[in-house]
């Protein structure tokens, strides 16, 4: 603290960083938290129609949690431990669902399995009522294994080829490696890779959303609470009770792999080659992953051909009017406000969040674990939560003045702090104190040895930062749902709104768009680190 | 003086890692901070830098008080283990950091950068990048870095640990020289003995956070105070001793059958009777086949096992149930002993610690 006071900018730097903070991550929380007030929450609690969705929320949670982490894990060691056929093909599809708004897979399953879907009606001749839990659990089941097998690839291919090497050495089988060496080293990033994958599904709210029905969960009524009756107390106390759930697991994550919330799959080669596998087993992985990529391929190619076609699924000739569509009027605009939004946010997000880790890794004052915590905490908060945070905490009278498109950029920028925090916290730490220092002792003052010396060197983390918050701010509907104005609107509120208005073809087209400029900025930044991809889980 | 450290304590938790200590460095001189691993050494070091805080005591640097000086503000430069030459940069960049920093002119930069790195023999090689250098290489620029701001003290962080063991044995020459052209005080970490004994003007060894004895190499090498100085500065006999009786420089002293009057440590008070350590160094002693005549206090013993080092032959002798280490120079230039033995050692070569 002492060394703080001698150097008075480099203390301002750091209380303007803690006030953004206070500001954007704390004070729109606490207002959600403490809206309903004590006798709110005695209403709340007595009045009991939490109970109906909070089980639903733990019911789907279990659920899909299993089946997609089941499947996750089927692709993952497929991925990291076969030498199956294919491999680059598999982990493009596995990308794929990363780069785009969960949600939109219920809108694929609505069109292969719904009541005029063309597996259900148009193969089977049936019109079933798929709304409700078991359309959830498909749709989520769908839509998050692919984020469950990056974490779980993660967790696997940390484990040290070396010492399955050593075991194979000693004398033991396959299954024997990975059952007494290989999982019990993973299992802290198994669990961490289950804990984060339930946190995805329980704050998830587009899926339930458009596929529940009369099946609400938490996220989805804490929306229908204020959209439909502008029940704003309940809302904040039914999402405060999701916060719970989603702080408890983010917490027992925490204690399990110390807090990094975001796959980043660098493309590293392992050095060491894994024990090959029986070749049987090599079949059955490749057999698995391919039925596997073709659901995914299914799920999007049915989007695909929905927005290239005139009224899919009986109309199949070929048009690019949904395109036009898309491209033209409001719709034009909306596009062009979540490129804009989300560039902006995700630059700012990322070199905020590229200091802040500086700040907090490299300082010695006090307080900076408070700090830390602070600024992975948005990875815990449900992007609901944090999007009726902003609403109760900005959109008051005294704020008009405040552009709304502002306001979204903000939200962005804050609940993605935690994507470039860590991004930066992980680049700091392969680069020695010794690298600061040393600037400092020639001369350098602590924040020009950062600008002159550390931010040139963290150019992979900002990269990376600014990549994943993009593609989670192109795709991310719970947040800003609460937030935008007719003028504000992005894509995938339009998308949602299009669903909802049976305009399949628009909506289909507009994912496309909305998929296609994630892929075009992970493209440009594969390009720019050299092959190196890193992605971030994207979230409702 | 020109650094003068005085009671500083730094404290990690509740451990202790700098205990009191304090030292004085006159302008121009080389000091060097030596001990194992963790007896604080590298933490005094960074205190005078500026990288941490003590909780107790002063930092002088030419006369001012630092401790409230920011680490960039105290005109001390550091040369790190690792480097840490910043990777981005050319070495000519990195040379002039310090330089451009200071917002000197780019006459003046591009003078003083040039004649620097000539001056540690890299000539030519501003244009380079640091990963394209040998680890010596790199450690110069390292050097050159902190030499070319003319830091009033250069603070070096075990610099040359990082190299093999014959460019290590260069470079510290090469430093040597630099140091005394340039008449600047050098302040050197090191766990290693022989670095800290042909460098240094001054040395001060350092255990479990306290300076257990401060002086010249000379003085630390030969008269030790403690048993674990002896230890640490290089192989050494120590052998349980009793004080017979105390004269005026010299000290009569038994240990086991035998008695020797030797010289009496100064500044050190022994009484008669007083349990002590005899200090011999293995190369004070010579070594001649049983019966020879001997010169000074001589051992007979046998020979228990030996080893071929090179440029000498180490022999542990069994005298009376004790080894003792015992090196021969220019072993090719007689036979190789073996059996029983006669070890002579003139007197004024053994040294008393009193400390049993």
């Amino acid at each position: 603290m002492r060394s703080l006071r001698r150097e008075p900018a480099l203390l301002l730097a750091l209380l303007a960083v803690v006030a953004l903070v206070l500001v954007f991550i704390v004070y729109p929380q606490v207002q959600v938290v403490v809206a309903p007030g004590s006798g709110g929450y005695a209403s709340f609690l007595e009045g009991g129609t939490w109970v109906t969705p909070f089980v639903h929320s733990l019911e789907v949670m279990a659920l899909s949690t299993t089946s997609a982490v089941l499947l996750g894990f089927v692709y993952a060691y497929a991925m990291v431990y076969s030498d199956m056929r294919w491999k680059p093909f598999f982990r493009l599809i596995g990308i794929l669902p990363l780069l785009s708004p969960p949600f939109v897979v219920a809108a694929s399953y609505i069109l292969l399995f719904g009541p005029r879907g063309i597996i259900t009606y148009g193969v089977f001749g049936q019109t079933p009522i798929i709304f409700g839990l078991l359309g959830i659990w498909g749709v989520q089941t769908i839509a998050f294994f692919p984020f469950a097998y990056q974490l779980i690839a993660d967790a696997l291919s940390r484990s040290d080829a070396r010492m399955e090497q050593a075991a194979r050495n000693l004398g033991a089988g396959p299954w024997r490696v990975f059952r007494t060496v290989t999982l019990p080293l993973s299992r802290p990033g198994l669990g961490a890779a289950i804990l984060t994958t339930a946190i995805y599904i329980v704050e998830d709210f587009g899926n339930p959303q458009l596929i529940g029905g009369q099946f609400t969960v938490l996220p989805t009524q804490a929306y229908n609470l204020i959209s439909g009756f502008g029940e704003f107390t309940s809302a904040a106390a039914v999402s405060t009770l999701l916060l719970l759930i989603a702080l408890a697991l983010y917490l027992a994550k925490i204690r399990l792999d110390g807090g990094r919330s975001f796959v980043t799959i660098s493309g590293r080669a392992s050095s060491m080659p894994r024990p090959p596998v029986p070749a049987v087993l090599s079949w059955a992985c490749f057999s698995g992953s391919l039925v596997l990529a073709g659901v995914i391929l299914m799920v999007y190619g049915t989007l695909l051909v929905s927005a290239l076609t005139v009224l899919f699924p009986i109309n199949l000739a070929p048009t690019a009017r949904h395109f036009t569509f898309v491209v033209t009027g409001s719709n034009g605009d909306a596009l062009r406000n979540t490129l804009v939004f989300s560039s902006v946010a995700a630059l700012v997000s990322a070199i905020f969040a590229l200091f802040a880790g500086w700040l907090v890794q490299r300082g010695d004052w006090p307080g900076r674990r408070v700090l830390d915590f602070l600024l992975i905490l948005p990875a815990a908060i449900p992007g609901i939560f944090f999007g009726i945070g902003y609403l109760t905490a900005f959109n008051q009278p005294w704020l008009d003045w405040v552009d709304r498109g502002a306001l979204i950029i903000l939200s962005m920028v804050f609940w993605n702090i935690p994507v470039g925090y860590q991004a930066a916290v992980a680049g700091l730490r392969q680069i020695d104190r010794s690298i600061d220092e040393a600037a400092t002792s020639l001369g350098a003052s602590r924040l020009r040895g950062f600008w002159d010396v550390v931010r040139p060197l963290l150019g992979g983390s900002l990269r990376v930062g600014f990549v994943t918050t993009f593609v989670r701010a192109v795709t991310t509907l719970s947040v800003v749902i609460f937030l935008f104005t007719p003028a504000t609107t992005v894509a995938t509120i339009r998308i949602y709104q299009l669903v909802n208005d049976l305009n399949w073809g628009g909506a289909t087209a507009f994912t496309v768009a909305d998929i296609s400029m994630a892929i075009a900025a992970l493209v440009i930044f594969a390009a720019l680190a050299r092959g190196r991809l890193a992605l971030g889980m994207a979230r409702g | 003086m020109h650094l003068r450290v005085s009671h500083i304590t730094k404290r990690f938790g509740s451990a202790a890692a700098v205990d009191d200590v304090s030292f004085d460095v006159p302008k121009g001189s080389f000091a060097t901070l030596l001990g194992p691993s963790g007896c604080g050494k590298t933490t005094t070091l960074r205190m005078i830098a500026g990288f941490y805080e003590p909780d107790a005591g002063d930092i002088e640097i030419g006369g001012r008080r630092v401790n409230d000086l920011p680490a960039h503000r105290r005109g001390t430069a550091m040369v790190f283990q690792d480097y840490a030459l910043f990777p981005h940069m050319t070495v000519y960049d990195n040379v002039a950091y310090g330089l451009r920093v200071a917002g000197r002119p780019r006459p003046e930069r591009d003078k003083r950068v040039n004649d620097t790195l000539t001056f540690v023999g890299l000539g030519g090689m501003g244009g380079r990048w640091p990963n394209q250098l040998s680890g010596g290489q790199q450690q110069r620029v390292a050097v050159a870095r902190a030499l070319v701001i003319e830091p009033q003290v250069l603070l070096l962080d075990e610099p040359l640990s990082n190299l093999d063991a014959k460019l290590r044995e260069q470079l510290r020459v090469e430093l040597r020289i630099l140091q005394r052209r340039l008449g600047m005080t050098f302040v050197y970490v090191t766990h290693d003995q022989d670095e800290a004994l042909s460098l240094s003007d001054w040395i001060a060894v350092m255990n479990a956070g306290k300076v257990e004895q401060a002086g010249t190499p000379w003085e630390i090498y030969y008269h030790p105070r403690t048993a674990f100085l002896a230890d640490f500065v290089g192989a050494v006999n120590l052998v349980p001793a009793r004080v017979e009786s105390v004269g005026d420089g010299s000290v009569t002293v038994s240990f086991g059958p035998h008695r020797a009057s030797v010289r009496r440590p100064v500044d050190v008070s022994l009484s008669t009777g007083q349990e002590v350590r005899l200090c011999m160094r293995p190369e004070s002693f010579t070594i001649a086949p049983a019966g020879a005549s001997a010169n000074g206090l001589a051992l007979s013993g046998t020979i228990a096992r030996r080893a071929f080092l090179g440029d000498t032959m180490r022999y542990w002798v069994k005298v009376d149930d004790r080894e003792w280490i015992v090196d021969q120079p220019d072993p090719g230039a007689t036979e190789t002993l073996d059996g029983a033995v006669l070890l002579s050692l003139r007197p004024e070569r053994v040294h008393v610690i009193a400390e049993s």
